[in-house]
């Protein structure tokens, strides 16, 4: 249901899409062609930056916990390998460079948070399916996802309304329907991982 | 014998060439080789998926055939299942078998081949087997993909307590593989360099969410890597339990069952079993929706017979139970309604119900239950609509619960649910007399007499008692009596009744009426009897007490006592056959002494104290420790003594007392003994066995020593509690001999300064009198009388002048001399200077020998005049008295230049005047400065009071005429010697 691999082509469909994406909707989203005209539902909010900065900061305030919430919940032999198992050796995750310019930092966070987006939706949609009963673990999966959606939200109307981004190429996170359970778990370790890892980087560069 | 081998030999090569020959021909002519064999494998079920064809079937018809498969594993030669498959054929049928593997199919290839044989009685041709199918090879290893270590069989789902293998595939054989199931490693069986299978025997069940399995690639301590698998472990499924379905209506079947355990599983790997409801005589089948109910329409009124079958299943397994009635048979009715009582009364009413109607005709079996007073009576009774009981032997005042059930009386399935009511019967007259009991106080002139009932048991009351009716009736004036009206809970009164007989009854009345009467009689005669207390021992069960049979009839006996601490007279009744009981109850506490009192209850209902008994339901150790004194305390013993200590208020009996002492000795005075402390120090100890002695004596004890002694009473419980010692110190043997002799010497010294202060004008006049004062002497008087001017007193013409010194004290006396004006400080005056006054004339004719001095400086009325000028000398004392001297002028020149002096220099006090009396020798002076005549002793002398006053008081005013008798006036520089 979703490709594990990154889609660069050209789509049809307009970048707002991205902004809906549900839990476990992994299909590729069509790149919007070059000369799209920017066009924002709403209008951004003034201090754009400082609520993305506010955002990953609070991203980067709760990954450690949900990180170990979701390592927990696996069982052995997850927490006591977590080298080994939750590596965060993500080999299609979008590259980010922190001393780009701003412009191109945005970019790279949008593709990143999209990326996350959609590997959280696989998450928790296996999470909920396998743990039904680890309520604390989807509330932090749920309540990430959440902010998640703020910022792209937000990213997106700085690299509209300032840098007139009209589109982004897009990855998303592997698609995890067809693993088995052992695989989902670990792949969902490693994603937590690596996201622990990366938005620690991106709280900081903003 | 040789032809004879020859010739079996070959019978028998010509028979076995004979019989292969028929197999060949067979087989050719019936060519059944199963042929185009397809194997697929089912990597969700780990099962190979076999289909083939039969060629050549002789005739188009349906023949039964036997199919013989073999399956190898990894090669050929290593066959691990061998097994028939039989089934009828069809000429070109395609046919289909699966096999499911225990070993994880991607961990081996597997080699399948197949051989039939027709099985059919209607082929009449003998049946051989064909030949082997060609090996068939089954691998997807293949198609594994990337990786180097590879976990199998993904997600399985298995039953608890089955054995399941799984295995692993390293493709890297350098790499070192270990394998862990929930943390604790599994060791497996390698089946080639790169494939090792694990077989997991009688899987246990650890969690819904699956087991987590996983095996580790290393090289050395370098992982390379963790590969698992989720094995999902489910509970096995029960069989339903108590199947059971009822009708209420005859419209619908509602069938319940247990369902037992649930074995869903995480992962959507298997929902929790479903339940299915099938009737064999409809053929209907319905899935249920709910895990132990369900319920089933009854569409034909005609149906009495039922035959369900209930199955329960998943993934693994399916379970079935089946039941087979007559709806009839199951009838659960609903539950009665409309519960009522009718004509309800003090000891009956009429209970009523309906229930609901089901069919005509139909009896109903009900059940009632009436629960009053801790107790359950139950009634059973047939109806067919409405139901009707007569609830009878009831109590009065008393709520009764009152439920019913029914069921089918003709064939019992099971009761409804209880519908039931309360009620309360109506009230009736007491039906006791209360338990009274009395205490008597007497005193002069009356007795007060308090009553104490018990309240009745709510069995007796029938109703709420709302007073007591107390009448109190004068025996000896029949025609007196008193009614008293106590109202409710009150439980005593108090009666004050002069010197007669008094009968006194009370009843309890509740608003329907009053109880019988309870009847005591107070005796004219006061209870003044002294019966001896006995002690008794209690026990945890209560006291037992047994007393002598009260002479006379009797009609029982009455035990009474005070319960602690609400201080409540307590009674027991006994009848009068038994002397004894036991009284037990628990307000009894230990170390609380009861008093029990034993009367005897005559005929007339007179009360008679017959024994008194003391005891303790448990006796407790002393709970404090006498104070106790020291008395009489000497060197070698003292007393101790606690009168004050109360054996009365002790929480047991005190049987003595334990006195301990310490000393620095360690040998223990005689009547001791040595005892060893709680905190293990050693002392002595004297027990004293009587309450009562409440002293002891000490002794033998030695002189400055310390002691320290602690006293403590004992019950049979033990000791009272630990205290401190109290410090004793023997005083000294000598401070105390002292004592006794100092107190009377103090005594007798105080009683002497009494008495002379009190006799000291008598010690006076009897050890130094007053010196007569001679002017006062009454022999003046006796003189005047006669006239004699010889026999006057101290007229200085009389006397012979007498030396007189003066002595003037060297010791740095400043005396400024009016005239020369110069100090007396240039002068040292080392020796004293005397002035003597002697007589002038050898032949001297004075009148008498007597000498007269009168000092003035001593002088009796100077002193008395103060500042006084005058002395009182006698006026006719002339101025020639001083010619005694060698030259009168000179010598009053002499005086009077002196004289002066003095006075107008000489500060008083400055000088002293020392005295030399007119009859000292002079030899008592400095004799070198003695005259060579001595002094005859006068034959008479006379002192006049001396007293010594400053010379300033003392001495005249320097007038001419001022007349001295005898004075001397010093002046050191200028004295005689």
């Amino acid at each position: 249901m979703v490709p594990s691999t990154a889609r660069p082509a050209a789509g049809v469909v307009p970048l707002l899409l991205v902004l809906h994406w549900k839990h476990g909707a992994g299909s590729p989203l069509p790149i919007t062609p070059v000369n799209a005209t920017c066009a924002i539902r709403h209008p951004c909010h003034n201090n754009l930056m400082n609520q993305i900065r506010s955002q990953l900061a609070q991203l980067n305030g709760s990954a450690n916990a949900l990180f170990i919430l979701y390592y927990t919940a696996q069982g052995e032999p997850f927490p006591n390998n977590l080298d080994k198992l939750c590596g965060p050796n993500v080999t299609d995750f979008p590259p980010f460079h922190a001393n780009g310019t701003e412009k191109a930092k945005l970019v790279e966070l949008y593709r990143i948070v999209v990326y996350l987006g959609t590997s959280l939706g696989n998450i928790t949609r296996d999470q909920k399916i396998l743990n039904p009963s680890a309520l604390s673990l989807h509330s932090k999966l749920n309540a990430t996802a959440d902010i998640l959606r703020g910022l792209l939200s937000n990213v997106l109307c700085r690299l509209c309304s300032k840098y007139h981004v009209g589109h982004v190429d897009v990855t998303y996170g592997p698609d995890t329907s067809g693993k088995d359970v052992f695989q989902k778990k670990k792949l969902g370790c490693q994603l937590l991982g690596k996201y622990k890892e990366t938005i620690a980087v991106l709280a900081q560069a903003f | 014998m040789a032809l004879f081998v020859v010739f079996q030999t070959t019978f028998f090569l010509t028979l076995l060439s004979l019989r292969t020959y028929q197999s060949e021909v067979l087989a050719e002519r019936l060519p059944l080789t199963p042929v185009s064999l397809k194997v697929s494998t089912n990597s969700i079920h780990q099962s190979l998926h076999l289909q083939w064809t039969v060629h050549n079937l002789p005739y188009h018809q349906e023949l039964k055939m036997v199919f013989q498969i073999q399956i190898s594993r990894i090669e050929t030669s290593n066959v691990v299942w061998v097994g028939n498959y039989s089934t009828p054929v069809k000429w070109n049928q395609v046919l289909h078998w699966s096999w499911e593997s225990e070993l994880p199919l991607e961990c081996a290839t597997h080699f399948v081949r197949i051989k039939s044989v027709i099985d059919d009685a209607s082929f009449p041709e003998p049946n051989f087997w064909s030949n082997w199918s060609s090996w068939e090879e089954v691998s997807v290893q293949d198609s594994l993909g990337r990786g180097t270590l590879f976990v199998f069989p993904k997600d399985k789902l298995v039953e608890e307590g089955s054995n399941v293998t799984i295995c692993y595939v390293s493709r890297n054989i350098q790499n070192n593989v270990s394998c862990y199931l929930e943390g604790k490693q599994i060791h497996g069986e390698q089946l080639d360099p790169h494939v090792t299978a694990f077989n997991l025997n009688s899987v246990p069940f650890i969690r819904n969410r699956g087991t987590n399995i996983y095996c580790e690639a290393s090289q050395g301590n370098v992982s390379k890597g963790i590969e698992g698998i989720v094995l999902f472990v489910s509970k096995v499924l029960e069989e339903p339990k108590d199947f059971s379905c009822e009708s209420q209506d005859f419209k619908t079947l509602h069938c319940t069952w247990d369902p037992g355990t649930d074995t869903a599983l995480g992962w959507s790997k298997q929902p929790s079993q479903s339940y299915t409801l099938f009737e064999s005589f409809s053929g209907e089948k319905k899935l249920c929706t709910h895990k132990n109910w369900c319920n089933w329409q009854i569409t034909q009124d005609s149906q009495e017979m039922y035959n369900f079958t209930l199955i329960a299943e998943n993934y693994l397994r399916k379970r079935s139970v089946n039941i087979l009635f007559n709806l009839t048979h199951r009838v659960y009715l609903m539950n009665p309604f409309s519960v009522n009582f009718e004509n309800v009364n003090a000891t009956n009413a009429i209970m009523t119900w309906k229930v609901h109607s089901m069919r005509n005709n139909f009896t109903y079996l009900c059940q009632i239950e009436l629960h009053g007073e801790g107790k359950m009576m139950q009634y059973d009774v047939s109806i067919n609509v409405n139901g009707e009981y007569f609830l009878s032997e009831l109590e009065p005042a008393t709520e009764y619960m009152a439920r019913v059930r029914c069921a089918d009386a003709s064939h019992f399935w099971k009761w409804t649910e209880w519908s039931g009511q309360n009620f309360t019967t109506l009230e009736a007259a007491p039906s006791e007399a209360p338990d009274v009991w009395r205490s008597v106080n007497s005193e002069p002139g009356n007795h007060t007499v308090t009553l104490f009932w018990k309240p009745l048991s709510k069995l007796h009351a029938n109703g709420k008692i709302l007073f007591y009716n107390v009448v109190v009736e004068n025996l000896d004036k029949p025609s007196r009596s008193e009614l008293r009206s106590i109202p409710a809970p009150a439980n005593s009164t108090k009666l004050i009744l002069d010197r007669c007989s008094y009968q006194i009854c009370v009843t309890a009345n509740n608003s329907v009426g009053a109880s019988p009467a309870s009847i005591i009689v107070i005796s004219a005669d006061p209870e003044n009897k002294e019966v001896e207390e006995e002690r008794i021992a209690g026990t945890e069960g209560g006291f037992s007490l047994s007393w002598k049979p009260q002479p006379g009839d009797v009609i029982g006996y009455v035990v009474d006592w005070c319960d602690h601490p609400q201080d409540v007279l307590q009674w027991k009744n006994v009848g009068p056959n038994t002397t004894s009981t036991v009284i037990s109850t628990d307000a009894f506490r230990p170390g609380v002494r009861y008093d029990f009192r034993i009367y005897g209850l005559s005929t007339k209902r007179i009360a008679c104290l017959l024994e008194k008994k003391t005891g303790y339901s448990q006796e407790l150790a002393p709970s404090d420790n006498p104070h106790v004194l020291v008395d009489m305390l000497t060197s070698h013993s003292f007393t101790l003594s606690w009168k004050d200590y109360s054996t009365e208020s002790q929480p047991g009996f005190i049987q003595g007392y334990h006195v301990y002492l310490k000393s620095k000795a360690r040998q223990c005075h005689p009547r001791f003994q040595k005892a060893v402390l709680s905190d293990g120090s050693e002392c002595c100890k004297y027990k004293i066995d009587n309450p009562e002695e409440k002293a002891l004596i000490v002794d033998n004890l030695k002189p400055e020593s310390f002691y320290e002694f602690f006293v403590t009473p004992f019950t049979s419980a033990g000791e009272g509690p630990n205290a401190t010692f109290t410090k004793v110190t023997t005083p000294d043997e000598h401070s105390s001999m002292l004592i006794r002799i100092l107190l009377p010497m103090v005594f007798c010294v105080l009683l002497i300064m009494i008495v002379c202060y009190l006799k000291s004008q008598w010690i006076k006049e009897t050890c130094y009198p007053d010196i007569p004062d001679p002017y006062k002497s009454s022999i003046l008087s006796l003189i005047k009388f006669k006239e004699n001017p010889h026999l006057t007193i101290m007229n200085v013409s009389d006397c012979i002048p007498d030396a007189i010194e003066v002595v003037s004290k060297p010791e740095g006396t400043k005396i400024q001399l009016l005239g020369t004006r110069k100090s007396l400080t240039e002068t040292e005056l080392t020796k004293p200077n005397y002035l003597y006054l002697l007589p002038t004339e050898k032949n001297h004719s004075g009148p008498g020998p007597c000498i007269c001095f009168e000092n003035f400086t001593y002088n009796q009325a100077a002193s008395d005049a103060g500042s006084c000028g005058h002395v009182p000398v006698p006026p006719k004392a002339p101025p020639s008295m001083l010619g005694l001297m060698t030259s009168p002028e000179n010598v009053l020149k002499a005086l009077e230049k002196n004289y002066m002096n003095s006075l107008g220099e000489v500060p008083a006090g400055e000088t002293s005047l020392n005295y030399v009396s007119q009859l000292a020798s002079p030899m008592s002076g400095d004799k070198d400065s003695l005259p060579t005549n001595p002094v005859e002793p006068p034959h008479c002398s006379e002192y006049k009071m001396q007293m010594a006053v400053p010379l300033r008081l003392a001495l005249p005013p320097p007038t001419e005429n001022s007349s001295l008798s005898s004075i001397t006036l010093l002046d050191p520089g200028e004295h005689y010697r």
